[in-house]
């Protein structure tokens, strides 16, 4: 019955909406389906399709703020987690826009958004951001997974939750995961890490851990830079600099040169256990979502924020047991409790 | 192939709503739950662990799954079953009439009046079977009053996370412990640092992550400062429902030895234990029973 009663709302505003771009909210379940077909009858074309939907029931009142969802790829897993979980936290209708369909040319995007005006966007990923930013600059702006969002130039109203965890608390882990390692080497460019470089030493020493640095201004830099680096070093940090990423036969490199020498390499990625990395430390998914859905709820509250930018706080953990035998690496068993994946 | 710029995305997304609301492992709960056998085959049923913990935000199910799953089965017909949702979970215990569940020690005081359950195992952990559990803040947070309205992190579910908190403040401050926003987060350590780093105004966690804290990282720790603390609750334990038969009690005892070697240990300290043990008077009456 309850059902019945949210596709009756829902195909009354399809019938007052009409045309694409008018406002509209978001579902799940059968009403979702139901819903779609309504509009899609309304509009002809399946692909311009907006679904009304009530999420869990709520009803959208006038009063309602208008949020939408712009995702740069639903397709892509993690933009989709952090979709999901920021709508679970924010617990209100909201507006989701798939960037990566085919179907989403500029123009009708920018329709969908100007037709909406929404009071805040929650913007996934960098294509996302940019699309807001274009078409509602003025508007408050929440951005998770945006790459190099750091040297983004962003709005005033921009905030948004970082991609990596707190180097404070990568080295934390680093520490409670192998007691024994003691110095970790690093490759870095002075052009985007060196105030990173040097508050990571600092950071370093919080956890009796020795960070080494060493510069590279090109990509080809990195063999001589590891070369030296690697004798003095318990374990690499392959972390997320965009010169020593930029080439993938760099990075085979750099994994397979530390595996000559039975040196660990730690990332911040799941990305690179393919590679061999025997620690790899990434920002919790749901986590994002979840701070994101807070973020947007204080700022439409109105509430002061403190940070244009906030870490991530939680971690998902890979442990790469194979190589931690294959190097023979003394591992902290008490760790084990929180690993979230484990490469046997 | 993309289609949609809008139906496809609440395709998805109801599908992982579906997912995670159902719990996670449920998909391959009941998919992986033991086919019965014919009456002639003189194979053993598969006898499976099943286990649930509200106290901590379980979210490597798969691994595990798998190295449970590996353990197990080179002693016998034996698998391990984790399930992410406590609505799932309590719906599959309605549904059964038999089994091994591993299960928090809190949400036992919440079955033992609707399932026969009866306790046999506790979990320990450096010698000891209970824990206590800490609300810290960092240093600048004068009292409890103070957090009204504030974000606690908690690697806990917030029905348990508010629990604990009413253990810890007693009934005086409903209102104040309804008035917190609970932030979850996958870890007690990711917790505690959410506090050392600003993201959140408390942590609610155990005192053995606060002391591993102090160990790994003073200088975190030392940002930090305990508000309240509960009393020791019996870590997790292992309970049985209906008939306990020898392929039931085999796994028991298998159970009871994991701590004692390598590989078994290591799977128990995925789930924060070094062992499990027999449950002794006292801590049966800690039980209620």
């Amino acid at each position: 019955m309850r059902k019945d009663m949210i596709t009756k709302k829902i195909e009354a505003l399809g019938a007052l909406m009409g045309i694409v771009g008018k406002r509209a909210l978001s579902a799940t379940g059968s009403v979702v389906s139901r819903a779609s077909n309504v509009l899609t009858r309304i509009n002809g074309v399946r692909s311009l399709c907006i679904a009304f939907a009530l999420h869990f029931g709520l009803s959208a009142t006038a009063a309602e703020p208008v949020i939408m969802i712009l995702s740069s790829d639903a397709s892509v897993n993690k933009y989709s987690i952090a979709q999901d979980t920021f709508k679970e936290t924010i617990n209100r209708v909201t507006i989701d826009v798939d960037l990566g369909a085919e179907s989403a040319t500029e123009p009708i995007v920018e329709n969908i958004i100007l037709d909406n005006n929404p009071d805040l966007l929650y913007c996934i990923g960098s294509k996302a951001y940019f699309v807001a930013k274009k078409y509602a600059g003025d508007k408050n702006l929440v951005v998770t997974s945006a790459i190099n969002w750091e040297r983004f130039k962003l709005t005033q109203k921009t905030f948004g939750v970082a991609n990596e965890l707190p180097t404070g608390m990568q080295l934390t882990f680093f520490r409670y995961f192998f007691p024994e390692i003691k110095k970790i080497g690093v490759l870095y460019s002075k052009k985007y890490n060196k105030e990173w470089l040097e508050q990571t030493i600092a950071d370093g020493k919080d956890v009796d851990i020795e960070i080494i640095g060493r510069s590279v201004a090109r990509t080809k830099d990195i063999k001589r830079a590891l070369t030296k680096l690697l004798p003095k070093v318990d374990a690499v940090w392959l972390t997320s600099d965009p010169i020593v990423l930029a080439e993938k036969d760099s990075i085979q490199m750099i994994f397979s040169k530390s595996d000559e020498l039975k040196i660990p390499v730690f990332a911040y990625d799941t990305a690179f256990a393919s590679y061999g990395a025997v620690l790899m430390i990434a920002a919790d998914i749901p986590t994002i979502g979840q701070q994101a859905g807070n973020l947007a709820q204080e700022l439409l509250d109105n509430s002061k924020i403190d940070e244009k930018f906030q870490s991530p706080v939680g971690s998902s953990i890979t442990l790469n047991m194979k190589k931690i035998v294959e190097y023979g690496i003394k591992l902290n068993k008490d760790a084990l409790d929180s690993v979230n994946e484990i490469i046997e | 192939m993309k289609t949609d710029i809008i139906s496809t995305a609440i395709l998805r997304s109801h599908f992982f709503r579906r997912y995670i609301a159902n719990g996670m492992v449920a998909l391959l709960t009941f998919a992986s739950l033991p086919q019965p056998l014919p009456a002639a085959s003189n194979t053993a049923a598969t006898q499976i662990i099943y286990f649930y913990s509200p106290e901590t935000n379980i979210n490597n199910f798969s691994s595990l799954k798998v190295e449970f799953d590996t353990y197990l089965s080179s002693f016998g017909a034996y698998e391990f079953q984790p399930f992410s949702e406590q609505a799932t979970f309590e719906k599959f215990l309605g549904e059964t009439s038999e089994g091994i569940f591993l299960i928090s020690t809190w949400h036992f005081q919440n079955l033992k009046t609707r399932y026969p359950l009866k306790p046999v195992l506790v979990g320990q952990l450096r010698n000891r079977s209970t824990q206590k559990r800490v609300l810290t803040t960092r240093h600048d947070t004068s009292s409890f009053e103070k957090l009204r309205g504030e974000k606690i992190a908690s690697a806990g579910s917030p029905a348990y996370t508010r629990t604990i908190l009413r253990q810890i403040y007693g009934k005086e401050n409903p209102d104040l412990i309804d008035s917190f926003k609970i932030f979850t987060v996958p870890k007690d350590i990711d917790a505690l640092m959410a506090v050392g780093f600003g993201m959140a105004t408390a942590a609610l966690t155990t005192e053995n992550s606060l002391i591993k804290l102090a160990r790994i990282n003073p200088k975190q720790h030392g940002l930090l400062k305990k508000l309240g603390t509960t009393e020791e609750n019996l870590l997790p334990i292992v309970a049985v429902m209906g008939k306990s038969g020898n392929e039931s009690q085999e796994l028991l005892a298998l159970m009871q030895k994991m701590g004692e070697q390598a590989e078994g240990e290591k799977r128990l300290k995925m789930l924060g234990l070094d062992l499990l043990k027999q449950l002794d008077d006292r801590e049966l009456g800690m039980l209620g029973l």
